[in-house]
């Protein structure tokens, strides 16, 4: 089948407005240093702390109560 | 009315709540001599956000009638303090130190200023804090809506962060005690950089309503007063269950220096290179006299090591998980780049990107840390170690020793780190496992504060503060006040 142009629209446009309104906007990257320094801080953070072992019963300090 | 001596501005809480029930002066007039006091030093220092005489006014004169008819409410009464400006003031602009936040205000009380409203210790005035409370990680001292914090002992120095008002104000005289907040170090650090006395409590003693909240796991709010006895009488007064607070631990507390242990039966775990090689050289004949004191209160000092735990990277991790979800709308919006600090607005605006896989692992190691400290505290009474390395850094350079942003690199490269760790990462330690500290001047390096920290187990807040008077009964640094105030 077919379509127009204009049914095109029509079709995708509620589709992109939803993309538009359920993602957040990516905060500004790329080009900016500091950022991409800080991010590079927290990634050589999660490294450290994927070198440490943690038993498979252990969790986390917090807890959820009904 | 009655001339206020300057004596009074250093006075501490007994002292000054016995004058004031002798009727020496009234609360009234103590407070329109402190008000005037913090308004006319504050903004030397960068360390007053509002001025409340006028409340302050009202509320001393309730205190005057209270005690004309004899109703005595305790040793806070009539007593002028400040709160860092992220705890709520009904009403009055609370600004989080930060300029998005310059003008909101709330229509509630903070849950420790109903209490110690009900104290009868009068409020005035709002202290000024780093912007934030600095969790996005800042690089200058001038990260503030208010300026760098300067220090009453050398106005070229830092007063520290993120409590650089509530410490300033206490060490010129401005308020007889503050309250503050730690995350990791907001009250450790001024409190050792301005020379003054404060307790961070065990997390959830105290409650966070009404507080701005930087992590909902590691915010604790403490005092800092002119003595460790003056920091008893105030955590007994801000104590407590709270149900508007959802870290609430539900357990009052009671100062109760008469049932303290003799000294000779506390053993304090201790490394000896934190007071040596990992000392600045200007300090450490400060840091061993302190030890000498400390030794003859008769607590046994036993050398300790910490239990091993990537303890930067966990606290970096969950504060960064937490402070983006909070601070979500203001980065998403744009307005973090309203913030005074540009390291601050890279690392709140990559904290979005934080990982859960992170997030979940650092806060289940928080589970081991708190049971390797559970088994640390079976072992002694309390840790103690320097509060920071050395006396405060200059207020105009990069606080992490950096270049400033297009200066030259530093010429000289800093001397090697001792092998020996000694108590590195106690101050993130404390904070994960939500411990303890009691910060104690002791002495000076290149005539600025230096201090010592105790640590404790969870709640044993009596016990650090038993240990913390016996050490102040045989020394004075802690009453000692910059020249000039």
């Amino acid at each position: 089948m077919k379509f127009t142009r204009r049914e095109l629209a029509t079709v995708l446009a509620p589709a992109a407005a939803l993309a538009q309104t359920s993602t957040p906007p990516n905060p500004p990257s790329g080009g900016d240093a500091e950022v991409d320094a800080a991010r590079a801080r927290m990634k050589a953070n999660g490294d450290t702390l994927a070198k440490h072992a943690v038993p498979m019963d252990t969790e986390p300090a917090f807890q959820f109560r009904a | 009315m009655a001339a206020i001596p300057n004596d009074v501005f250093f006075a501490t809480i007994g002292e000054l709540n016995a004058r004031l029930v002798a009727k020496e002066f009234s609360a009234g007039e103590l407070a329109r001599a402190f008000s005037t006091r913090l308004e006319q030093l504050g903004p030397r220092y960068n360390a007053l956000a509002l001025g409340l005489a006028q409340p302050a006014r009202k509320q001393a004169a309730a205190v005057d009638n209270d005690i004309k008819i004899g109703r005595l409410r305790g040793p806070l009464q009539g007593i002028p303090y400040g709160v860092k400006d992220l705890l709520s003031v009904a009403n009055h602009i609370t600004t989080w130190g930060a300029k998005p936040y310059a003008t909101q205000a709330f229509d509630y009380n903070a849950t420790v200023v109903e209490k110690l409203n009900g104290t009868g210790a009068v409020l005035t005035g709002k202290l000024s804090m780093v912007e934030l409370a600095g969790g996005g990680g800042y690089r200058l001292a001038s990260a503030s809506l208010f300026g760098p914090g300067l220090n009453p002992w050398d106005v070229t120095r830092w007063s520290g962060g993120s409590s650089s008002g509530s410490a300033a104000a206490v060490a010129a005289g401005m308020v007889t005690f503050a309250i503050g907040s730690e995350t990791s170090g907001s009250i450790v650090t001024p409190a050792s950089f301005c020379g003054v006395t404060a307790l961070r409590p065990t997390y959830g003693l105290v409650s966070r309503h009404g507080a701005m909240a930087l992590s909902w796991t590691l915010d604790k709010l403490g005092p800092f007063a002119h003595s460790a006895e003056d920091c008893g009488h105030i955590l007994q007064a801000i104590a407590g269950k709270d149900g508007k607070d959802p870290g609430s631990a539900g357990k009052s507390f009671y100062y109760t220096p008469q049932y303290a242990r003799p000294m000779k039966d506390l053993k304090i775990g201790y490394a000896p290179v934190d007071f040596a090689d990992r000392a600045e050289p200007s300090a450490r004949a400060a840091f061993q006299a302190a030890l000498t004191a400390l030794r003859e209160t008769g607590v046994q000092l036993v050398e300790t090591k910490l239990p091993q735990f990537p303890y930067g990277a966990a606290l970096s991790a969950i504060l960064a998980g937490e402070e983006a979800s909070i601070f979500e709308a203001l980065i998403v919006s744009g307005k973090v780049n309203e913030l005074a600090d540009p390291s601050q607005i890279a690392g709140l605006k990559a904290a979005l990107d934080l990982p859960a896989r992170d997030y979940l692992k650092a806060m289940r190691l928080r589970r081991l840390i708190q049971e390797a400290y559970t088994k640390l505290f079976a072992e002694v009474d309390a840790l103690v170690t320097t509060g920071r390395s050395g006396g405060a850094p200059k207020a105009d350079q990069p606080l992490d020793g950096g270049p400033r942003s297009g200066a030259a690199p530093a010429a000289a490269a800093a001397p090697a780190a001792p092998t020996d760790p000694g108590f590195n990462g106690i101050i993130q330690a404390g904070n994960l496992a939500g411990l303890p500290a009691l910060v104690l001047p002791c002495g000076f390096a290149d005539n600025l504060p230096v201090a010592l920290q105790l640590v404790g187990a969870p709640f044993a807040e009596n016990t650090l503060l038993a240990m913390g008077t016996e050490f102040q009964r045989r020394t004075d640094w802690h009453r000692r006040r910059p020249a000039g105030l």
